[in-house]
């Protein structure tokens, strides 16, 4: 009975029909994403955004012009402290138990933006601008016991974090503004 | 002895068999009625003639549902995304080309965690939410 359970909960949650499904969140990310944007030359509105994405420390790796679309990718160190010391601590857990046990911790990140704007429906001077950005996390070695963990165990997420994308947004709004009242 | 020498030669003869059955099938590039089914799922044609249009609601669309979008390709009317989820990893494909003077044919194929999904439902779900992106942008 327990088992049927554990499959059906399986099932439910990879059911290929829901991935093209709208959830209730949908909308909230995509006000969060997005901002329209008054400008009437759209080559200038998607090299400002290359230049704040730049500004930001990110390398511009893919741009479609026609498509109003830039990809973007940094990399940083995803070292934590807290991650550290908890490693530390499950260590000296583990001594005490006569076991190895040494925790795989984040080491590395890859922050990857992806943007992409197109005319807002029946106007020619306002754009809708939408960014996500997502990040993907390298995991160092460890082990448990007597089994060794091999390094390199890759994670993905999304970034929902609103004040990544309003310090996006407010930066590419001051840039537009710059771009097109040049003194 | 001679009993190990027996096992010895069943286990090349069951080698030689596992040899044999890795050949590819005959019918490996032959088009099944169950493709043909497919395919008639992933398509949808619709009754406009802007293909640069269709495509931005392609993406608008891929991106309300979360994908993230890897590359667009817009001589080829191609857009390539992808979206990660508890369970695994999703991947897509859309081709927008024209069909006629008219229409514009739509077509998509999904994969997860490298197996095609052929699901008819969800072919049907994302064609419900590229309606609606048509209609809005």
């Amino acid at each position: 009975m327990l088992l049927a359970v554990l499959l059906t909960s399986c099932a439910t949650t990879s059911k290929p029909a829901t991935f093209f499904q709208l959830t209730p969140s949908s909308a909230k990310y995509k006000a969060l994403q997005s901002r329209i944007i008054e400008t009437s030359n759209d080559n200038e509105l998607l090299s400002a955004s290359a230049a704040v994405l730049q500004d930001l420390g990110f390398q511009i790796e893919e741009s479609v012009v026609d498509a109003g679309m830039l990809r973007a990718v940094k990399e940083r160190s995803a070292r934590k402290y807290s991650q550290e010391i908890g490693r530390v601590f499950v260590f000296l857990l583990g001594i005490l138990g006569r076991q190895i046990i040494i925790l795989p911790v984040d080491l590395h990140q890859q922050i990857a933006a992806t943007l992409i704007m197109h005319p807002v429906k029946n106007s020619t001077s306002h754009y809708n601008v939408r960014i996500i950005f997502h990040r993907t996390i390298w995991q160092s070695d460890g082990s448990s016991g007597a089994q060794s963990i091999p390094p390199g165990l890759q994670t993905m997420e999304m970034i929902y974090n609103p004040e990544i994308y309003q310090q996006f947004f407010a930066k590419l709004s001051k840039s537009v503004f710059l771009e097109i009242h040049q003194i | 002895m001679n009993g190990r020498f027996l096992i010895l030669s069943f286990f090349f003869v069951l080698q030689a068999c596992s040899t044999g059955s890795t050949k590819p099938p005959e019918n490996l590039l032959s088009l099944t009625e169950a493709q043909m089914k497919i395919r008639s799922y992933q398509t949808r044609v619709f009754d406009l003639s802007d293909q640069q249009k269709t495509l931005r609601a392609v993406v608008s669309a891929l991106m309300d549902l979360g994908f993230i979008v890897e590359r667009v390709n817009v001589p080829m009317g191609l857009v390539t995304a992808a979206k990660f989820g508890n369970s695994g990893f999703i991947e897509a494909t859309v081709m927008i080309k024209p069909k006629g003077d008219s229409q514009i044919e739509v077509r998509v194929n999904a994969i997860f965690n490298t197996k095609p999904i052929e699901d008819p439902k969800a072919y049907q779900n994302f064609f419900t939410t590229l309606q609606k992106s048509l209609f809005s942008s």
